[in-house]
């Protein structure tokens, strides 16, 4: 239920509109989106979007612990937001590709982790064949033949089919009999095709990257989506982007989670003209995409690069979702981000449980494996104080 | 029943043991260092005033916070000969205490001598003590050995290992303290502190000599704290001992300190409080601890909102530059959640001199800075007149810079050092230059949370004491709470009431500033501190002290997104941009903005942004 500070506060800034719309569930207009962006009113958008956030998950917030394995930072594509990507192997430009052993070391390697998902994520790779793609889900489906295996961005998938000359099904189908899982939200930036031609243009247009997530989930695959903001887009084309997301959810049904992306200005060629985006910029558009995207389970808060601080008020603001442990996280890292590279399954539920939230341990689908409804033993520090 | 301690009779134990006179908690009764150990191991008393020499092997618990130590020269544990100790074959060891002999064993096999040890009283050790003969001697009788050589051991112990030597802490029977025992012994400890000056006068008279050396011996030798730096000193000691196989191994115990005392509290309506906050209507301590109980975040947020909104309408959120300069990091107090302070004879310790002083202030002036935060330790050998040089030397060096200078613990400190009331020290030092005071050193305003984190500290009464007298001589100064060091919603809100009255008294606060504790390279274990109860406890700060003006967001210690997420949820002013700060990073925490950036967020969440100065007034445009 909607306090009734939150009634007044919504009155007063002139949302009460959108604000009924939402309590009866009904669709908000891309216009309604854009004028909760520019509201400028954090505690009154805040309160609408964890309004939404309650009544779909009352206080449990999910997790899963995760290894994440970049094989390649190799990239044919030279997206200006990206100090991952290095043009080719050389060592002088610190290009790195791991060999099928060393990524299926890197994975196996973190079994007694607790792991349930690896999360795979390249470079466009200009060399590799057809087969090392598909060899290394497969080595690593028959290492751990229970885990989940979230591999490739559409903006990948979409690539393999063009150098291989393969349909976006075909790609689809081979990896899922090599042991695919899932298919990652990343690469999709801001569909806008301004943006695009401006940050990314030499790689998956919104079409096809839309395209290859329809026929994923078309052949039964479940997946995620992303944005990245706070470069040169405009609030208009952050709600364009996630009506289009909106569209194709409703056609299939098939993503499971959105998650907002923040720019890291660090390393790349257009960090210097644009910095960070605020934290309030994360917070505002966490609560507007959980308004506007009725359609979607979850919203997810990637501690990584927002920070722990951050993620954990973001809890309060339409987010259900904060990632998981993340062994070993490269392409943020790249960019400058000084969060740490891992957060151990008890830092999270610390970071969960004082945000007033539940800790549920989910898997890549998003069952519940485990709610820890209870302090574990030792996972909450008590109060005591004194020396130690 | 009342608890049957031991104590001795030391002079450098008054100060612990004065306070305690008629205790209706604690029954005192005087003895040597060693036989106090005795008594607690024949079950004569219940706790004791114990050498640390008498803790390994036995599992008595240490109560936290308090001790007898020395970070140099400690003037009464020596080792005395006419010859220099290369030369000893043979060392009486005073059987006074034990802590002593180890001492001065490990101090002896540092430097390579391995004489004889042979036990026997003082007296007669030092009339033995001729030719190749050493002795120990501790006590007070040190203070008038006449020897060619004397080797203080504080001071070998300091330059051997750059720790405090800690000679003597509160232990118990494991079980016999109850909470309010610990505390009680930290209340006798501020009593005793509080007299120091006394306690020096009344030993003259009774032991002759001069009350003044006594007075520095107790004010500037001796360390009653005991914080991180004392207990790696203790560790260290400890450790030593056993490897030299003088002691068995030991694992330090606490006493457990959480008090849990609790009135009963009427029920309250959180939706009705969360309305008379957001009213402005005066919220009663019962509705403030619901809230701080209950109060989702939001309803919290929205509720502070509204009044920031009735407080300040124009949108407009302030922020000063200026630049912290701590310019000293020595420190008796020894409070648990601090990483920044050193002990003096410690490699890191320093005292700022003018030359890196002027430094610091010249570039602050060229980055258009306007105030310098000047805050520091509780350095034992500064007293009123080394401020009143630097206060009188930066005005007239740079006139155009505001002094935000020393928190009511230091302004305390330095009344203590200088045998002063607290009003001419205040009046000193507004005289020399101070324009304004910071409000640290507040920490949590309720003597049953400060005893337990830093008993040393000054009460809560005295804290407000010094506002109180700052105010009313026309200074404004600025309040702040940390939290998240074990401490429960009851706590707060006593600090915030406690705030609040004395705002209703003198108007003095300008601005209200929380943060939480940061626990990296500390001992203190930290409760919530997470960044959602920053959010909440501002919030709810901002509802409560109805008659504070301002609210800073700190972006220092929470980042930049928490900071805006608080200018939506109470607060109307970014603090400052800090061209340097020390204490928060000692402590892990490292967050950084330059004007343009600070104006950034203030802009991107939505208000307009302008410079002011510490009396909240605007200056100038902004950049």
């Amino acid at each position: 239920m909607l306090s009734s500070l939150a009634h007044r506060a919504l009155e007063r800034d002139g949302l009460g509109g959108i604000r009924d719309k939402v309590l009866a569930s009904e669709r908000l207009t891309e216009a309604e989106a854009l004028s909760l962006f520019e509201a400028r009113d954090l505690a009154a958008l805040g309160s609408l979007a964890n309004h939404v956030r309650e009544k779909r998950h009352g206080d449990l917030t999910f997790y899963n612990r995760n290894v994440h394995l970049n094989p390649t930072n190799v990239c044919v594509a030279t997206c200006k937001f990206c100090s991952f990507a290095r043009p080719d192997d050389k060592h002088a430009s610190q290009g790195y590709t791991m060999s099928l052993e060393q990524s299926v070391h890197h994975v196996v390697s973190k079994r007694e982790l607790g792991i349930t998902e690896v999360h795979i994520v390249s470079g466009l790779h200009p060399d590799l064949p057809w087969e090392y793609y598909l060899e290394t889900i497969r080595r690593i489906r028959q290492a751990w033949p229970e885990l989940h295996i979230k591999g490739y961005t559409a903006v990948e998938l979409h690539f393999f089919a063009e150098k291989f000359g393969k349909t976006h099904e075909q790609v689809l189908r081979e990896l899922i009999d090599a042991g695919l899982t899932t298919i990652p939200g990343g690469g999709a930036e801001i569909f806008a095709e301004r943006v695009r031609r401006k940050i990314c243009d030499d790689k998956a247009t919104a079409e096809q990257w839309l395209a290859v997530h329809r026929a994923a989930h078309g052949l039964g695959l479940k997946s995620n989506a992303t944005m990245l903001y706070g470069h040169i887009e405009t609030l208009a084309e952050r709600v364009d982007h996630m009506a289009r997301l909106r569209a194709l959810q409703d056609e299939t049904g098939g993503f499971q989670v959105f998650i907002p992306l923040a720019f890291h200005p660090e390393h790349n060629m257009i960090g210097k003209a644009f910095p960070k985006p605020t934290g309030y910029d994360g917070l505002r558009t966490f609560a507007v995409s959980r308004l506007f995207l009725d359609n979607f389970d979850h919203v997810k808060a990637y501690w990584v690069s927002l920070g722990e601080r951050l993620a954990q008020a973001s809890l309060s603001f339409g987010v259900d979702d904060v990632d998981g442990t993340v062994l070993e996280e490269r392409i943020y890292h790249m960019a400058g981000a000084t969060t740490p590279q891992a957060l151990s399954e008890a830092q999270l539920h610390r970071m969960i449980r004082f945000a007033g939230r539940v800790p549920v341990e989910r898997d890549s689908l998003y069952h519940v494996l485990r709610v820890h409804d209870a302090p574990a033993q030792g996972a909450v520090t008590a109060a005591a104080g004194g020396p130690r | 029943m009342k608890l049957r301690a031991a104590a001795v009779s030391f002079l450098n134990a008054r100060p612990l043991t004065a306070g305690l006179a008629g205790s209706p908690l604690i029954d005192l009764v005087l003895a040597e260092p060693s036989l106090c150990a005795s008594m607690l191991e024949a079950g004569d008393v219940d706790l004791a005033l114990l050498p640390v020499g008498a803790l390994p092997g036995r599992d008595w618990e240490v109560v936290p916070g308090l001790a007898i130590g020395a970070d140099g020269p400690v003037q009464t544990v020596v080792l005395c000969g006419e010859e220099p100790p290369e030369r000893w074959d043979e060392v009486f060891l005073d059987t006074a205490s034990r802590t002593s002999q180890i001492l001065a064993q490990l101090m002896l096999r540092e430097r390579g001598i391995t004489p004889r040890y042979t036990h026997m009283p003082a007296v007669e050790g030092l009339a033995r003590a001729v030719g190749p003969k050493g002795a120990l001697v501790i006590g007070d009788r040190a203070f008038d050995v006449r020897k060619r050589v004397i080797l203080d051991l504080g001071r070998e112990w300091n330059q051997l290992t750059r720790l405090p030597m800690v000679f003597a802490v509160w232990a118990a029977r494991p079980g016999a303290l109850r909470p309010e025992d610990v505390q009680e012994l930290a209340r006798g400890a501020q009593v005793g502190l509080g007299m120091r000056t006394e306690l020096a006068q009344q030993f003259a008279r009774e032991a002759g000599g001069d009350p003044e050396r006594y007075r520095r011996y107790l004010t500037q030798k001796i360390r009653y704290g005991l914080g991180p730096h004392e207990l790696d000193g203790l560790e260290a000691f400890l450790s030593r001992a056993a490897l030299a196989g003088l002691v068995p191994p030991t694992k330090l115990r606490f006493a457990d300190d959480v008090v849990r005392s609790r009135r009963i509290r009427r029920t309250v309506s959180i939706d009705l409080a969360l309305q008379k906050g957001a009213d402005g209507v005066r919220l009663d301590p019962d509705e403030a601890e619901a809230l701080d109980e209950k109060a989702p975040l939001l309803e919290l947020g929205l509720a502070a909102d509204m009044r920031r909104r009735a407080l300040h309408p124009e949108g407009v959120v302030t922020y000063i530059v200026s630049r912290n300069m701590n310019y000293t990091n020595v420190c008796t107090t020894a409070c648990s959640f601090c990483a920044f302070y050193r002990p003096r004879g410690h490699d890191e310790a320093y005292v700022l001199d003018r030359g890196e002083m002027a430094k610091k202030i010249e570039e602050t002036l060229a980055l258009g800075g306007i105030e310098i935060l000047l805050q520091g330790g509780l350095h034992p050998d500064l007293g009123v007149e080394w401020y009143e040089e630097l206060f009188r030397w930066v005005k007239s060096t740079y006139p155009a810079i505001n002094l935000h200078a020393l928190s009511p613990e230091e302004i305390w400190h330095i009344a203590r050092t200088s045998d002063l009331s607290l009003d001419a020290t205040v009046d000193r030092l507004v005289a020399a230059g101070l324009d304004s005071i910071p409000g640290g050193g507040a920490e949590v305003l309720d003597d049953e949370v400060r005893r337990r984190i830093a008993p040393l500290k000054c009460s809560t009464d005295e804290w407000l004491t010094v506002m109180r007298a700052a105010h009313l001589k026309g200074l404004r100064s600025t309040a702040t709470l940390m939290f998240g060091v074990g401490e429960d919603s009851r706590n707060r809100v006593n600090h915030f009431v406690r705030l609040r009255e004395l705002q209703d008294e003198t108007r003095g606060f300008t601005a209200f500033i929380c943060w939480t504790f940061q626990p990296e390279n500390t001992r203190l274990e930290p409760s919530d501190n997470s960044a959602h109860a920053y959010l909440r406890v501002n919030a709810l700060a901002r509802l409560v002290l109805d008659n504070v003006p301002n609210f800073q967001a700190s972006w220092v210690t929470m980042g930049g997104g928490v900071a805006q997420a608080a200018l939506h949820m109470g607060c109307n002013d970014f603090g400052s941009v800090m061209i340097e700060e020390n204490v928060v990073s000692a402590a892990g925490t490292t967050f950084q903005m330059d004007s343009e950036e600070v104006e950034r967020h203030i802009r991107d969440a939505g208000f307009q942004p302008a410079r002011r100065n510490m009396r909240y007034q605007l200056i100038g445009q902004a950049v």
